[in-house]
């Protein structure tokens, strides 16, 4: 399967990283192929401009250069991953950009004439989302689990009903033993080995 | 009341500057004191550096010290008694732009802090007495309960806890506003400067 890794993170060499690097090696493993966008590492800007706006609804017309990479890698994929830490229990603000930029009309999703939204992303066969938590679970739910609901429910709406999900958490990270995070770097390799 | 208000949207002439707009009005008849951010004017930037995220636990002066965007956000975080968001749900939650504020201005020893010892963060906002938002949706309501809310929970949860224990947070949303008709839009604004006034009392 064509595999597409998302990883957000301001440092390099997190354990978020080895999260992401984990994640690409299990699916290499196993023979799939992987494509990786590093929006930190490439320095993707989460904001979007007024005339990217206005052209919204005019199918890719608005688009700039560096999006189109981002929209053709999307379209190639039959899995995607999302790897990142969760902050205020939700993605951070550049994967939310990307959300917002890439996942436009004509890519995630296409308005019908009466103006509703239908799925665009019938391709993807499976939703992986890969993250950190600093509190433990019972927490993460009192809190409702933002980031969870708007991958496995906003975003997949926008997929086929047959799309399948897995959502890979590390509640607790903040004061984590090593052998826990090594543990969890075991855990996400061999559930991406097992697509 | 210190009113703090967060706006984001990127066109001059769109529904949410309506919004907007009809927020500072009411909230100028209703006598608060209002402190405002228009992040896209200011050209605020949302990506935590690493720098930040290294420091995390750092004072808060030590960030703020070569960005004065920051520190006037954190001035006035610390000022108000009152925030009011203002934006359009995309992905049923706010603009990048917005959250982005959530991840860099509140920081520990402005929003938070952690004590040695503590199992959990403790409140650092317990001056701020009401939550507002005003936001629309494109989708419907029923679309939006499926999706589970993610901005509502982040904003009426996630930064409830913050705050003071007496905190009450409403929610002030037009939903459908991508087939919605003009009547409903101006019946919505009219609508506004009483559900705020209600909302912060």
């Amino acid at each position: 399967m064509r595999v597409l890794v998302i990883h957000s993170h301001p440092i390099v060499d997190s354990f978020s990283g080895a999260l992401r690097d984990a994640a690409s090696e299990g699916a290499q493993a196993a023979g799939h192929d992987v494509r990786v966008l590093d929006l930190g590492a490439m320095n993707f800007d989460p904001v979007m401009s007024a005339d990217e706006l206005r052209g919204y609804k005019a199918i890719m017309s608005a688009t700039s250069d560096d999006l189109t990479m981002h929209i053709d890698a999307v379209k190639w994929a039959d899995v995607l991953v999302f790897v990142y830490p969760t902050w205020w229990s939700t993605l951070p603000a550049q994967l939310k950009g990307w959300l917002e930029r890439v996942m436009r009309p004509g890519v995630a999703f296409e308005f019908d004439e009466n103006n509703k939204v239908r799925p665009g992303l019938r391709q993807v066969r499976k939703i992986v989302g890969i993250t950190t938590y600093g509190s433990k679970w019972p927490y993460v739910k009192l809190m409702k689990d933002s980031g969870r609901r708007t991958l496995l429910r906003a975003l997949k709406l926008n997929t086929s009903w047959r799309t399948r999900s897995k959502w890979l958490a590390f509640y607790g990270i903040d004061g984590a033993s090593e052998a826990r995070r090594a543990q969890f770097l075991g855990q996400v390799r061999k559930s991406m080995e097992t697509l | 009341m210190n009113v703090l208000v967060l706006f984001a949207h990127p066109l001059a002439d769109s529904y949410g500057r309506a919004i907007h707009d009809q927020v500072m009005s009411s909230l100028h008849v209703d006598g608060h004191e209002v402190r405002s951010h228009n992040l896209w004017q200011e050209n605020f930037d949302p990506v935590l550096s690493a720098v930040e995220k290294r420091e995390h636990f750092a004072a808060p002066e030590t960030k703020t010290a070569n960005d004065s965007l920051l520190a006037a956000h954190v001035a006035d975080l610390r000022w108000c008694e009152a925030i009011v968001f203002v934006y359009p749900s995309w992905w049923s939650a706010p603009p990048a732009i917005m959250k982005g504020w959530f991840d860099r201005v509140l920081m520990q020893g402005v929003a938070w802090t952690f004590p040695e010892g503590a199992t959990r963060l403790h409140a650092g906002l317990t001056h701020v007495r009401r939550l507002v938002a005003v936001t629309t949706y494109g989708s419907s309501r029923w679309v939006n309960a499926l999706e589970g809310e993610p901005g509502k929970a982040t904003i009426r949860r996630g930064l409830r806890v913050l705050c003071n224990v007496r905190c009450r947070s409403t929610w002030i949303a037009d939903y459908g506003v991508d087939r919605a008709s003009r009547e409903s839009c101006s019946h919505f604004l009219a609508k506004l400067p009483r559900r705020l006034h209600r909302a912060l009392r």
